[in-house]
């Protein structure tokens, strides 16, 4: 009887403060995504760069680790069993990846182009090759061109 | 999708299509445009039977038909993702596509399809 | 070529579904799923019980003997239980192909279980608390329940059923791995509530034949300690029936069967000297 209770509290409070932090996260991504909007991260090597010269180029990259919560693993497990979209982790891989771009971008605030992007995702953590413990990174890398100003 | 020289398409629901190619340029057309990078991810997972299956194949070795479905599936789901993306930015073709995999959860498969969106002539 | 900055409107890497409505969806198929499993193979175990034979049940009972050492020496306790199962067996109250055989555990647990091999197993705890020798005969009457209507193998079968289930479930996530047992437990629970209820009135038949009266037969759900009574909490994951349920129903059934009430036979003098 206590095992049940404690997967049913930890399920509401997983439930309950995940989703209110996954909100706020994605409350800041956007904006975020917004102020950093001139910025173009880009997967190719070369492209024309408009009037004037490189100033600088160099590696920069960003990343995130993000935890998910208990009611979402418990409904990973459950999706498991059945098969098909494991719905619960999308907007965790999303928000880390989304993070990790930011972040990104966010160490190159001068820059006018960020070229050959890559973006890795790994999964981290002392049970995560055993367990469903669905903590992943996310890390984004390129290099950033900054320009001379006119 | 897998040849470099080629390039595949893809058809929206819109009927537009759309060119994917994982190198630089569409060969033989000029880009004129571009819109940063877009993105598909998927997660998908088998049921436990096939779970159970593969376990049992795993003894003996050889292909793994469920899962090469499985992951062949979650490669399109992202592609198709990733395409809808680019459709929703105003672009007709993707180039630079790279795709990733990783386990996130064990006995899932976690795809990752990302490249430029860009407009050409 | 020209950077158009610009956001996509929609996320279409996140599914727009509840999580809500994704957990109902998925709790309600998996207990779907288990519960038809468990009828199933459960319903497979129940009609091998009926083919195994005395014999057979005999070798899988030395199994179990091996991890509960019989005795060398049966104490007062197990001579004077002991005779109160033959008495039975004797006189022909209950028609089973083979002896059983008496045994007391050292234990604070108040129980007494069924074993395969014609086995009973008595806890010391439950001896502490009984006044009368009525108020035994009737809980080995309802043991002796179970062995005529083999509820031992039944439980032994569905027991292997449920391993089989959390063997399957174990490899995906901890927390998902108690759910299932949690639900095949309470699945389970409901079966052998309906066999408690069937013992209960085959330990009643048995007091009637023995003593020619039923006196003292829900004593023992009245000795029971509060803290054990499940009470209305936990309903629904007892597998003995609520007490008061119980005593509702054995007398409902001595009414009935017009079953006679008379006079106790007192408890013999050293099992009265062991509970102080």
């Amino acid at each position: 009887m206590n095992d049940l209770i404690l997967i049913l509290a930890l399920t509401a409070l997983g439930y309950f403060a995940g989703t209110w932090a996954e909100k706020r996260h994605y409350r800041s991504i956007r904006e975020r995504e917004k102020q950093l909007l001139h910025i173009p991260a880009i997967t190719m090597k070369d492209i024309p760069y408009p009037n004037g010269e490189i100033r600088s180029s160099r590696l920069v990259e960003g990343s995130a680790v993000i935890s998910i919560d208990y009611f979402k693993r418990l409904l990973a497990g459950l999706r498991n069993i059945f098969g098909g979209t494991i719905i619960s982790y999308e907007s965790l891989l999303d928000r880390a990846r989304r993070e990790a771009l930011l972040r990104m971008k966010e160490s190159a605030p001068d820059a006018a182009v960020i070229i050959n992007v890559r973006i890795e995702t790994s999964a981290i953590g002392k049970y995560s090759a055993k367990r469903n413990i669905g903590c992943i990174e996310a890390l984004a890398y390129g290099t950033a061109i900054e320009l001379n100003k006119q | 999708m897998e040849n470099s020289g080629e390039h595949s398409s893809v058809k929206t629901v819109s009927g537009q299509n759309i060119v994917i190619t994982n190198v630089e340029t569409i060969p033989g057309k000029r880009i004129v445009e571009h819109f940063g990078l877009v993105s598909g991810s998927t997660i998908r997972a088998k049921h436990i039977g096939r779970d159970l299956m593969a376990s049992l194949k795993n003894i003996v070795g050889g292909e793994l038909k469920g899962y090469t479905q499985l992951l062949s599936e979650s490669r399109d789901q992202a592609t198709r993702r990733m395409v809808r993306q680019a459709v929703d930015l105003g672009a007709n073709a993707v180039v630079n596509v790279r795709f990733s995999t990783s386990s996130v959860a064990q006995g899932a498969a976690e795809l990752y399809a990302y490249g430029t969106a860009v407009r050409v002539e | 070529m020209n950077y158009t900055p610009k956001l996509p409107e929609h996320n279409h890497n996140v599914t727009p579904v509840s999580p809500l409505r994704e957990l109902l969806v998925l709790l309600g198929g998996l207990l779907a799923i288990i519960v038809i499993v468990y009828l199933l193979l459960g319903l497979g175990a129940d009609l091998l019980v009926s083919h195994i034979s005395p014999a057979t049940e005999q070798k899988m009972a030395a199994v179990f003997s091996s991890r509960f050492s019989p005795h060398n020496k049966p104490t007062p306790r197990e001579k004077w239980l002991q005779s109160i199962v033959n008495t039975m067996q004797e006189k022909g109250c209950v028609d089973l192909p083979y002896q059983v055989t008496v045994q007391v555990a050292d234990s604070k647990v108040i129980n007494a279980v069924a074993l395969p091999g014609g086995r009973i197993m008595v806890f010391s705890g439950l001896l502490n608390i009984i006044r009368s020798e009525n108020e035994m005969a009737f809980i080995l009457g309802h043991e002796l329940g179970h062995f005529e209507n083999r509820d031992h193998l039944r439980g032994l079968g569905r027991g292997l059923v449920f391993a089989f289930i959390s063997t399957l479930m174990g490899s995906s996530d901890g927390s998902i791995a108690r759910l299932v047992a949690r639900m095949a437990q309470v699945t389970e629970s409901g079966f052998s509530r309906s066999q408690e209820e069937a013992a209960d009135a085959f330990g009643l038949r048995m007091m009637n034949c023995v003593y020619g009266h039923v006196g003292g037969a829900t004593d023992f759900f009245i000795h029971m300690p509060k803290d054990l009574d499940p009470g209305h909490i936990g309903h629904y994951f007892a597998s003995h029936p609520e007490n008061k349920k119980r005593i509702q129903a054995l007398l409902v059934l001595q009414q009935k069967m017009a079953y006679q009430s008379g006079p106790l036979t007192p408890l013999p003098v050293w099992q009265k000297d062991s509970e102080e």
